[in-house]
């Protein structure tokens, strides 16, 4: 789906960000922020495995509290 | 510290408390084009809270819905008759064909006869199994809108194996608005622009809604706030009947976008023509490789894609007795079909919007409507309050 998650960047080597969300790891490719000058620590918004965007901290909260929400209930359901 | 979840249901009810407050006519049409707004606006039960007048309507905001029949098909053809690794988004591997009974009618079962398909969840994995599997040839079945797009050129653009090729099925979101708004009855009134592939393409890519066509238009986020105030935004428009593009995502959205995405994306695929399933050919709509990127064109490197698609269809791209053409324009709610929730659930779907996950049917029936259309859509979305959020 065209729903982008959440990653905060642990390291950078290269093109690939070695990202983190909610104690999940993942290699991000940086392909197409190659300008924004992106350090550990900034957070990025990540679809099938590529950055689209960088956000603020307080976006990348809000959006992991709303993907909790739908997980949730989308468990709910299933299991109903 | 405040509790953040009594923030946002504060904000929600802001935002509700405005819309209420609004003079609106007697019936409203918000129209979303994103398989995410859809679920977040299912799940946070939005519809039940809003006034009656509002109605939100999914549009085209499913890219396995409306991937062409022809194409799955050749995928299917391709992985059965050569011999190839074929990659997709696992999405497309449940995605019906209109094949004679008896035929193989999706990838999932071309695998199960024995060829070889993988799902995948990014194109990296597409060029670490093509530099593993150095002898074979590897096609990256690609689908997706403008979020997808920009990664699978981003791929390209960096460089990939010779035994990689790309089989590409791409579309972009905003020529399928155009299309509705430009036939004699678009059936909605303002619209709810996506945010993730404004946050790629720019919010401005949106502005003819409102230029043109003298509709409000709003990109919003994911949350229901966000969600909210992208109505409001809209709604607000038509009461001061004064049509504009507003930006409700600023968190995400700027009014250019990812421009190094957007270049990628320009240097690596032309715009094209391209058909849309049960919808027909939307003009500049799809995307075809440039220059020195064709040699990765699947299609030219295999001679069976070149597939007699008029002379094998049956009638109609759908499935028979499927209304996904018209649950994608958003003429008809997917519990107006007479098969969803009978014949078509997730478990045994019939058409591509039971299958994909941002498929309406499939959003509708995972948020819990359960009732056809013998009853009314306002009942069958107050069954859904259990999940409100407000
Ligand atoms: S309920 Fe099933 S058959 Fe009906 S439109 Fe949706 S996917 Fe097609």
């Amino acid at each position: 789906m065209c729903l982008g998650i959440p990653m905060q960047i642990k390291g950078i080597d290269g093109f690939v960000a070695h990202c983190e969300a909610k104690g999940v790891r993942r290699d991000v490719n940086l392909f197409l922020l190659q300008e924004a000058n992106l350090q550990p620590g900034d957070y990025v918004l990540v679809h099938v495995g590529y950055a689209l965007q960088k956000i603020s901290e307080a976006h990348a909260r809000s959006a992991w509290e709303l993907f909790d929400k739908i997980l949730q209930s989308e468990a709910e359901q299933y299991h109903a | 510290m405040p509790n953040p979840d009594s923030h946002t249901q504060a904000e929600q009810k802001k935002w509700l408390e405005k819309i209420r407050a609004l003079a609106l006519p007697e019936k409203v049409r918000i129209m979303n084009v994103c398989g995410g707004h859809e679920r977040a606006i299912s799940m946070a039960g939005l519809r039940s809270v809003l006034p009656d007048n509002i109605e939100l309507i999914p549009g085209p905001g499913c890219p396995v819905c409306i991937c062409p029949e022809e194409d799955v098909y050749d995928a299917i053809q391709l992985a059965l008759q050569e011999n190839v690794t074929l990659v997709a988004f696992g999405d497309m591997l449940r995605v019906p064909v209109n094949v004679p009974r008896g035929e193989v009618k999706s990838l999932e079962q071309a695998r199960a006869a024995g060829a070889d398909i993988r799902p995948i969840a990014s194109p990296m994995e597409a060029v670490q199994l093509a530099q593993q599997l150095a002898h074979q040839q590897v096609v990256f079945f690609a689908t997706g809108f403008e979020t997808t797009t920009a990664p699978v050129a981003a791929m390209l653009a960096a460089g990939v194996p010779d035994n990689l090729s790309v089989l590409l099925s791409a579309r972009l979101t905003w020529p399928a608005v155009a299309m509705l708004l430009d036939s004699e009855t678009p059936g909605f009134d303002a619209l709810v622009a996506p945010g993730h592939v404004s946050t790629v393409m720019g919010a401005e890519e949106w502005r003819f809604v409102a230029d043109k066509h003298h509709l409000p238009a709003a990109v919003a986020g994911f949350t229901a706030e966000s969600l909210l105030a992208g109505f409001y935004s809209t709604l607000r428009q038509l009461d001061e009947d004064k049509a504009f593009l507003d930006n409700c995502y600023p968190e995400a959205v700027t009014a250019e976008g990812n421009p190094a995405a957007r270049k990628i994306l320009d240097q690596v695929m032309e715009v094209v023509d391209a058909n849309w399933r049960g919808v027909g050919v939307i003009p500049a709509s799809g995307f075809a490789l440039r220059g020195a990127y064709k040699k990765h064109d699947a299609r030219k490197r295999f001679p069976v894609l070149q597939n007699d698609h008029a002379a094998r269809r049956r009638v109609g791209a759908m499935p028979p007795g499927c209304d996904c053409a018209r649950v994608v324009l958003g003429k008809l709610y997917p519990n107006e079909c007479r098969l969803y929730g009978s014949a078509c659930t997730p478990r045994s779907p019939i058409g591509p919007c039971m299958v994909s996950d941002e498929g309406a049917c499939r959003i509708w029936w995972s948020s819990g409507v359960r009732e056809p259309v013998t009853t009314t859509q306002d009942e069958a979305q107050d069954k859904l309050s259990q999940h409100m959020v407000v």
